[in-house]
């Protein structure tokens, strides 16, 4: 990809505008809706980061029986991609309130290209999951996968702390 | 018992760690990684459980089985979560004590929210022998969780107090 520095500049302004949305500016104002969407975020993330690490440390083989059944993996995963739904739709309105100081911020971009890889992982762990769960015992590449994406969500969880202590962003 | 809370606090926030901790450069993020971390084990595991009771995760096998299947995950997140928390707190001890959120959150919320959590942990078994779980076992999942929401919202909360 060949950035431009004129398409910076347009997503620049972009974030400009979305600052200035009525609702956007509203909600990020008052007290109580920026408690309810910070508590929106946390504990998406929470579920998202625990269901997962429930799933992954399973395949390492670190804690809990195999999932032979894929029992504990169809009751968890709705669970994750619900925490992810609700991590992401208060992480916008968050990003929206300040999208200037977000944008450009090599954090908070950091961040963001770690919980990419992470989703990526994740949809590898659920596709294969079946497969593993069958095996006599858990291959070296699945539990490769497995610490990986467990990495990338605390790497994530990281990430995001790391933006206030290392850059301005209240 | 003020004074006691004082002194106890002004003397865990001089510790060499504690010290160490808040004069560090780095390290506090990773106190903070730390308790977030245990925090997702520990709601994630909680959390499910309650929504398989509640039948809002639906499953093949009783609740019983994910409760006892998430059971030392679910208490190792506590005890990542307790010490980043105690780590977290003991920097500036003194300053939390005084904070009306954070002495709701802990003095009064965390020990209702845990307190039902083991009583759904305890009564699963007994939840799960009819193929639904009877009113009582919605009814204090229902508690847990809306527990476990003001205990993160009353952490949110603690800057604007």
């Amino acid at each position: 990809m060949n950035w431009q520095a004129d398409d910076h500049a347009a997503l620049f302004r972009f974030c400009e505008r979305l600052e200035h949305v009525s609702w956007i500016a509203a909600v990020n104002n008052w007290v109580v809706s920026s408690v309810l969407i910070e508590l929106a975020h946390y504990f998406g993330f929470f579920l998202l980061v625990g269901t997962i690490a429930a799933v992954d440390l399973r395949v390492l083989g670190i804690i809990g029986r195999r999932d032979t059944d894929d029992q504990l993996g169809k009751q968890l995963f709705p669970l994750m991609w619900t925490g992810l739904a609700l991590a992401i739709l208060s992480g916008f309105v968050m990003f929206a309130g300040q999208a200037t100081l977000y944008y450009p911020n090599p954090v908070f971009r950091a961040k963001l290209l770690v919980i990419a890889f992470a989703i990526s992982f994740g949809v590898v762990v659920q596709a294969n999951l079946p497969k593993w769960n069958r095996m006599p015992s858990v291959s070296n590449g699945a539990r490769l996968i497995a610490l990986v994406s467990l990495l990338l969500w605390v790497a994530a969880i990281l990430a995001a702390v790391e933006i206030p202590h290392l850059t301005y962003v209240p | 018992m003020f004074r006691l809370v004082m002194a106890f606090t002004g003397w865990l926030q001089n510790t060499p760690l504690a010290l160490a901790v808040g004069g560090s450069d780095w390290a506090y993020p990773y106190i903070q990684l730390t308790h977030f971390t245990g925090l997702s084990l520990w709601l994630g595991t909680s959390v499910a459980v309650d929504l398989r009771l509640l039948g809002l995760i639906k499953g093949t096998q009783k609740p019983d089985r994910l409760s006892d299947a998430l059971f030392f995950l679910n208490w190792i997140g506590f005890g990542i979560a307790i010490i980043g928390g105690g780590l977290l707190f003991s920097i500036s001890a003194q300053n939390y004590v005084l904070n009306a959120a954070f002495r709701t959150k802990l003095g009064v919320l965390l020990p209702l929210a845990l307190v039902s959590h083991i009583v759904v942990q305890r009564k699963s078994h007994a939840w799960s022998q009819t193929p639904k779980p009877p009113v009582a076992a919605k009814l204090i999942s229902s508690i847990e969780l809306m527990l476990w929401l003001s205990v993160a919202a009353a952490a949110v909360s603690i800057p604007y107090f």
